[in-house]
C-alpha cells in the first residue's frame, strides 16, 4: 500500500476513536471548547489529508461534518440529534478507513443521505454565519496551544473527569518537529524484543546462581552490572509496551451514552487514571470484561430516572471507572450508585440452584452472597433486556479475569451502589512464583492465587484435622479443605517429609490449600506454555527455567482444585453416567391459571401457543366433543372447567397449544399469572392429566400434562410430531460447549446425555445405552470425532447411527471428513438454528424408515 | 536435516548415498542389546541429559523435562516406549535431540550406532507375530547383512496414549 495512505490510516484510526469520546464529553458540558476543538481539528485534518490523497468520498463527508462541528464550536446548541448524527458520522469514517486498510480504496457507494442530514442539521442550526466555516485553515494558533498543555485542558475543563487525557491522544494537531520523535513499531518487533529480553534475563539468572557457587572477584563487579542492565532492559522493554489505560477509557463514554439512550436512563460516567499504564495485550485481554460491567451497572445497577427521584437521589446515575496502579498490579474499579445487589434474592438463588444448603446460606457473610454472581449461570434479574441478557456473563467476566492471573471481587451496599473491583496484574509474560518443594520435587506457584503460607506444627497453634478422612485446615474461624500435593500429583517420594506448610489459595470463589514441605524461593519466572503432549496435564499450566538452570512445571491453581474434586458446584457433567440428563438451573416460565376446583393449574408457557378469549357463541359441541371455530377451521377444545359450569357469554379463556403443525385449545377458567420458576415437582400425579404437584412461588400448584390434551385433542399429531423424544448423545472435551449445547438440545425436545471424550462415548454404547443420534465435537484429544464415529459404525449394531459432526465452523474440508467418516454431516458449533435443523431432518428421515422406532416412540410416550 | 549434529558418525556415508535417489539413510540407536533405525531427518543432536525434572501425572514414557541449552525438551524413554524393563543401573543416559510437530524430544537410548543407508530392495514384511504395540510404532524392517533391523516410526513414538 501507498506509504503516505498507511500513514494516514494510522493516524486517523488511532484518533477517530478519541472523536466520539470528546463529542460526548462536548455534548455533556457545551462550555468544553476543548473537547469541540479537537473533534473540529480532527476533522479538518482528515478532509485536508483526502484531498491530498484524492479520497473523495471521505472528503465530502468530512468536509460537511467539519462545518457543522465548527457551528458547534461557535456556539450553536449541541442537540442529542445533532450529536447524533455526527457519532453517525464518525462511525461511517471508521467504516470507510477500514475499507482503506484493507483494500487502499475506498469503498462502493455513497454517503448523499447521510450528507444530507447533516446539510439539514446545519441548515437548521441558524446561529453564526456561514463564514465562520470558511476561515477553516486558521485553527493553527488553537492547535498549538491545546498542544502545550493538553493535559491542564482536560483538567480546567471538567474537574476530576479526565476522560483519556493521555497525551498521545492530542498528536493529531503535533507539528512536524514533535512527529519526529516517535516512530511507529509493529507489534511483533515488540513482542520478539519481549522474548529476547525474557531469555536474557534467565540467562543472567542462570549466571549468577553460578558464581554463587564459584566465588570468583574478577567476575563478579561486571556480573553485577549485567546484572543491573538486564533489570533496566526488562523494565525499558516492559514500559515500552505499556499503553495508557485511557486508550480502552476511550471507548467507554460513547457506550454509556448508547446505554442511557437505549435503557431510557440518565447516566454519567466519571473515569479516573486514564493514564494508568498496561501491557497492552492486557488492555485487549481487558476490553470486553470491563464493557460487560458497564452494561451491568447500567442495566441492574442504576435505577430507572422517576425512581432515582422519588429515592431522593440525583436523576442522574453515576458510573465511575477508576484505574489505580500498586505494586505491579492495577486496579479498576468499577461502580455506580445504584440500587446495589439483591443479596437476599442471590442468597434465595444460590440455595435454589443448591450451590449452598439452607444452613450455609444463612451464615455467609454479604461478601461472600455478592460472589455468588460470578457462578456460572446465575442470574438474578427477573427481566431479559437486549442490554446484558441474563444467565450469561458475570461468571464468563470472571473466567477472563482470572484467565490472566487477576482477580475480581464485588462489594456492595443495599441503596447505595455495587463496586466491582479488577485486580490485573502489569504483564503476562513474567509473573511473580512461589518455588515449592515437595518430597524432593519442585514446583512454581504464580503468586497471584496465593492468600498466605501457614505452617503447620505445635508452634503456630494451625493443626491439620481430619474429617471423615479428608483433611482440612482450621485456619482462624474457618474450615478449609486441604489436599496433600504429594497424593494429588501421585509423586515418588525422593526426600525427606520436612515437615508440613499448608499454601492457601483462592479459585474463583473456593479457597482450599495444599500441603507442601518448603517455599524455597520467589522469582520472577517466564511462563512457556506445556508442549502438545503433556498440555492435557490439568494441574500443571506451563513450564519454565529457574536461575540455576533446572527446568520446574507451573502449577494451575484451578487445575488442582478440578482434580482434588473441588469442582465448580455447577459441573453436573462430572459424573458423566448413563442418565436422562437434567439441566440443574434452567427456569421455566409456567402459565398459571384456575381450571376446576382445587389447587391452581400450571403448564409450561413455551407449550402455549397464544392465549385466545372466545365468546361462547364460537364454542360448539359436536359429536359430544367441543369444538372452536378458528381461523375457518374447526379446533378441538378440551374443557377444564367442570361440566356443569355455564360458559361465560363472551369471555373464556381458551390455551391454544400447537402440536405436528395443528393447534387444539384448553377451556379454562381464568389466568391468575405467568411466573418463571425452577420445576421441581415434589409430589408425582396420579391422574394422567397431571405431572404433580411443585411449588411455585409459595403457593401449591398442579403442573399439568400437556400431552394428555394432546393425545385427546389431536391423536395423529400428537404421535406424529410432540412425541418424537429422541435421545442424543453429546461429546464434547469441552465442558464449555456441553454446557452451552446441552440446554439447547433439550429445549428444543430432546434428551441428552453429554460425555467428555470419545472413550466415554463408547463406553456408554457398551454399557448397553440407546442413542437416536450422536453430535460430537471432531476435535478432541486422543480420539477424534472421525474417529469416534469409526469406532461407532464398526459395530453392525450401530452401523446406521446417525453423527454430526461439530466443529469450531463448517468448513468444506470438515464437511468432507464428516461425510469421509461416515457421519451425517458437520455444523458449527455456534450455528445453532443448522444444528437443530439437521439434527430435526436426520431423525425425521431416519425415524420414517423404521416403523418399529415409530411404534417404539408411542408406546414410550404413552 | 542437520549434517553437522551428525559429523562424527557421517564417516561410514560415502558419496552414493549423499546423492542417493530411493534409498533412505537410516541413524542406529541401540536399546536393550536391540537395534533400531531413526530416520535421519529427524534427528538434531546428541547429547548427555544432566538433569531431569519429572511430571507428574504424565504419560509413563516421558521421563521428564530437560534443559537443552535453554529449551525445555521433552525426555522419552525408548525402553519405555518399547515397553522393556528401564536399564539396571541406568547407564549415562544418551539422548537424541530430535523435532516432531514443532516439539522438542529428547529420545533416551543405550547407546548411538553408526548412520547407514537401507536400500529399499531389502525391505521385507513386518513380521506377522510382531508383538502389537511394537508394530505400531515399526515403519518398516529391512534385511541386512549383520540382521534385521527395524525402523521406527517417529511420528507414532511421540505420540502418546494420554491417561489421567
Amino acid at each position: 500500500m501507498d506509504e503516505l495512505l498507511n500513514d494516514f490510516l494510522a493516524e486517523t484510526s488511532e484518533h477517530i476513536d478519541a472523536a466520539g469520546e470528546q463529542l460526548v464529553l462536548f455534548e455533556r458540558d457545551p462550555s468544553n471548547g476543548g473537547a469541540i476543538g479537537k473533534i473540529f481539528r480532527l476533522f479538518h485534518t482528515i478532509k485536508g489529508t483526502c484531498g491530498f490523497l484524492g479520497l473523495t468520498r471521505l472528503e465530502q463527508l468530512t468536509h460537511v461534518t467539519e462545518s457543522l462541528i465548527g457551528r458547534l464550536r461557535d456556539g450553536a446548541p449541541a442537540t442529542p440529534e445533532t450529536v447524533s448524527l455526527i457519532l453517525t458520522t464518525v462511525d461511517r469514517v471508521k467504516f470507510i478507513l477500514a475499507w482503506l486498510a484493507n483494500t487502499a480504496s475506498e469503498p462502493e457507494g455513497d454517503d448523499n443521505a447521510l450528507i444530507e442530514a447533516l446539510q439539514a442539521n446545519l441548515n437548521s442550526s441558524a446561529s453564526p454565519p456561514a463564514e465562520a466555516t470558511e476561515e477553516v485553515p486558521a485553527p493553527t494558533a488553537p492547535a498549538a496551544s491545546a498542544e502545550t498543555a493538553p493535559l491542564a485542558e482536560t483538567a480546567t475543563g471538567s474537574g476530576s473527569v479526565e476522560i483519556a487525557a493521555s497525551p498521545m491522544r492530542s498528536t493529531a494537531t503535533r507539528t512536524a518537529s514533535n512527529r519526529a520523535e516517535t516512530i511507529r513499531v509493529t507489534v511483533g518487533a515488540l513482542e520478539r524484543i519481549m522474548i529476547l529480553v525474557s531469555e536474557l534475563v534467565l540467562t543472567r539468572n542462570q549466571l549468577l546462581e553460578i558464581t554463587r557457587h564459584h566465588e570468583d572477584a574478577t567476575v563478579k563487579a561486571p556480573l553485577q552490572r549485567l546484572s543491573s542492565l538486564t533489570t533496566d532492559l526488562q523494565d525499558a522493554v516492559m514500559r515500552a509496551r505499556m499503553q495508557p489505560l485511557g486508550r480502552l477509557f476511550a471507548s467507554l463514554p460513547r457506550l454509556v451514552r448508547e446505554l442511557a439512550v437505549d435503557l431510557k436512563k440518565k447516566l454519567y460516567l466519571v473515569t479516573e487514571g486514564a493514564d494508568t499504564e498496561l501491557d497492552r495485550q492486557l488492555v485487549e485481554l481487558i476490553r470486553d470484561p470491563l464493557t460487560h460491567l458497564l452494561r451491568n451497572c447500567a442495566d441492574h445497577g442504576i435505577e430507572s430516572p422517576d425512581k432515582r427521584l422519588a429515592l431522593g437521589k440525583p436523576e442522574e446515575g453515576t458510573i465511575k471507572v477508576n484505574a489505580t496502579h500498586e505494586a505491579g498490579y492495577i486496579t479498576i474499579d468499577v461502580s455506580d450508585d445504584g440500587r446495589g445487589l439483591d443479596l437476599e434474592r442471590i442468597r434465595y438463588k444460590a440455595q435454589a440452584k443448591g450451590l449452598v444448603n439452607a444452613a450455609e446460606a444463612k451464615n455467609l457473610s454479604d461478601d461472600e452472597i455478592g460472589r455468588f454472581i460470578f457462578a456460572p449461570g446465575f442470574s438474578t434479574s427477573p427481566s431479559v433486556t437486549s442490554i446484558s441478557g441474563r444467565g450469561i456473563g458475570m461468571d464468563i467476566v470472571r473466567d477472563n479475569i482470572e484467565s490472566i492471573g487477576g482477580s475480581i471481587s464485588v462489594t456492595t451496599t443495599a441503596g447505595k451502589g455495587t463496586r466491582f473491583s479488577l485486580k490485573i496484574p502489569l504483564t503476562l509474560a513474567i509473573a511473580p512464583a512461589l518455588i515449592l518443594e515437595v518430597r524432593g520435587h519442585h514446583f512454581a506457584l504464580p503468586q497471584h492465587s496465593v492468600i498466605e503460607a501457614v505452617r503447620i506444627d505445635s508452634d503456630s497453634g494451625h493443626s491439620l484435622e481430619r474429617v471423615q478422612g479428608s483433611l482440612v485446615l482450621r485456619l482462624r474461624d474457618e474450615v478449609l479443605p486441604v489436599a496433600d500435593l504429594e497424593q494429588v500429583l501421585d509423586l515418588e517420594a525422593k526426600g525427606v517429609d520436612n515437615g508440613a506448610l499448608v499454601i492457601v489459595m483462592r479459585v474463583s470463589s473456593r479457597v482450599f490449600g495444599i500441603i507442601v514441605d518448603a517455599v524455597t524461593d520467589v522469582q520472577e519466572i517466564v511462563v512457556k506454555p506445556l508442549s502438545a503432549s503433556l498440555a492435557h496435564l490439568e494441574v500443571f499450566s506451563g513450564h519454565t527455567i529457574l536461575g540455576d538452570g533446572s527446568v520446574v512445571l507451573i502449577l494451575d491453581p484451578t487445575g488442582i482444585a478440578g482434580r482434588i474434586g473441588f469442582e465448580r458446584a455447577s459441573d453436573y457433567t462430572v459424573g458423566r453416567t448413563v442418565e436422562t440428563y437434567v439441566p440443574a438451573e434452567e427456569n421455566t416460565r409456567f402459565i398459571l391459571f384456575r381450571a376446576g376446583p382445587g389447587a391452581l393449574k400450571a403448564l409450561p408457557l413455551s407449550l402455549v401457543a397464544r392465549i385466545e378469549c372466545v365468546p361462547a357463541s364460537e364454542i360448539r359441541q359436536s359429536d359430544g366433543n367441543f369444538v372452536m371455530q378458528h381461523h375457518q377451521q374447526i379446533m378441538p377444545l378440551v374443557p377444564l372447567i367442570p361440566a356443569d359450569q355455564a360458559l361465560s357469554e363472551d369471555d373464556n379463556p381458551v390455551l391454544v397449544l400447537g402440536i405436528g403443525g395443528e393447534s387444539m385449545g384448553l377451556l379454562i377458567e381464568e389466568i391468575v399469572d405467568v411466573v418463571e420458576a425452577r420445576l421441581d415437582v415434589q409430589i408425582a400425579g396420579v391422574s394422567s392429566s397431571v405431572i404433580g404437584t411443585a411449588e411455585i412461588r409459595g403457593a401449591v400448584v398442579e403442573i399439568l400434562d400437556a400431552t394428555h390434551f394432546m393425545r385427546i385433542g389431536r391423536p395423529n399429531a400428537y404421535s406424529r410430531g410432540f412425541a418424537n423424544q429422541f435421545w442424543i448423545l453429546l461429546v464434547d472435551d469441552k465442558p464449555f460447549f456441553r454446557d452451552m449445547l446441552a440446554p439447547l438440545l433439550i429445549a428444543a425436545g430432546y434428551r441428552v446425555t453429554t460425555a467428555g471424550s470419545g472413550e466415554d462415548a463408547l463406553a456408554l454404547f457398551d454399557r448397553g445405552a440407546h442413542f437416536d443420534a450422536v453430535v460430537t465435537d471432531t476435535d478432541m484429544p486422543n480420539m477424534s470425532g472421525y474417529a469416534l464415529a469409526h469406532q461407532l459404525h464398526s459395530d453392525s449394531r450401530r452401523a446406521s447411527l446417525p453423527v454430526i459432526a461439530l466443529a469450531a465452523h463448517a468448513a468444506p474440508s470438515v464437511v468432507q471428513a464428516a461425510a469421509e467418516s461416515g457421519m451425517c454431516g458437520a455444523v458449527g458449533k455456534f450455528d445453532r438454528p443448522a444444528l437443530l435443523e439437521m439434527l430435526s431432518r436426520i431423525l425425521e428421515s431416519h425415524h420414517l424408515n423404521k416403523h418399529d422406532l415409530e411404534s417404539s416412540i408411542i408406546g414410550a410416550a404413552a | 536435516m542437520n549434517r553437522n549434529a551428525l559429523r562424527v558418525e557421517s564417516e561410514t556415508v560415502d558419496s552414493r548415498a549423499l546423492h542417493g535417489d530411493k534409498e533412505t539413510h537410516c541413524f542406529i540407536v541401540y536399546v536393550g542389546g536391540e537395534a533400531f533405525g531413526l530416520a535421519v531427518d529427524c534427528v538434531q543432536t546428541i547429547f548427555q541429559i544432566e538433569a531431569v525434572t519429572p511430571v507428574p501425572l504424565g504419560p509413563q514414557e516421558i521421563v521428564g523435562l530437560v534443559n537443552l541449552r535453554g529449551k525445555i525438551v521433552t525426555a522419552v524413554s525408548l525402553r519405555r516406549r518399547l515397553q522393556m524393563p528401564d536399564a539396571q543401573p541406568a547407564k549415562s543416559a544418551l539422548a537424541i535431540g530430535m523435532e516432531y510437530r514443532g516439539e522438542n524430544f529428547a529420545l533416551i537410548v543405550d547407546e548411538v550406532g553408526d548412520v547407514i543407508f537401507l536400500n529399499p530392495q531389502t525391505q521385507i514384511a513386518l513380521p506377522p507375530h510382531l508383538d502389537q504395540h511394537r508394530a505400531k510404532l515399526t515403519e518398516a524392517v529391512y534385511r541386512l547383512d549383520q540382521g534385521i533391523l527395524s525402523m521406527l516410526n517417529v511420528g507414532c513414538l511421540f505420540d502418546f496414549q494420554r491417561r489421567v
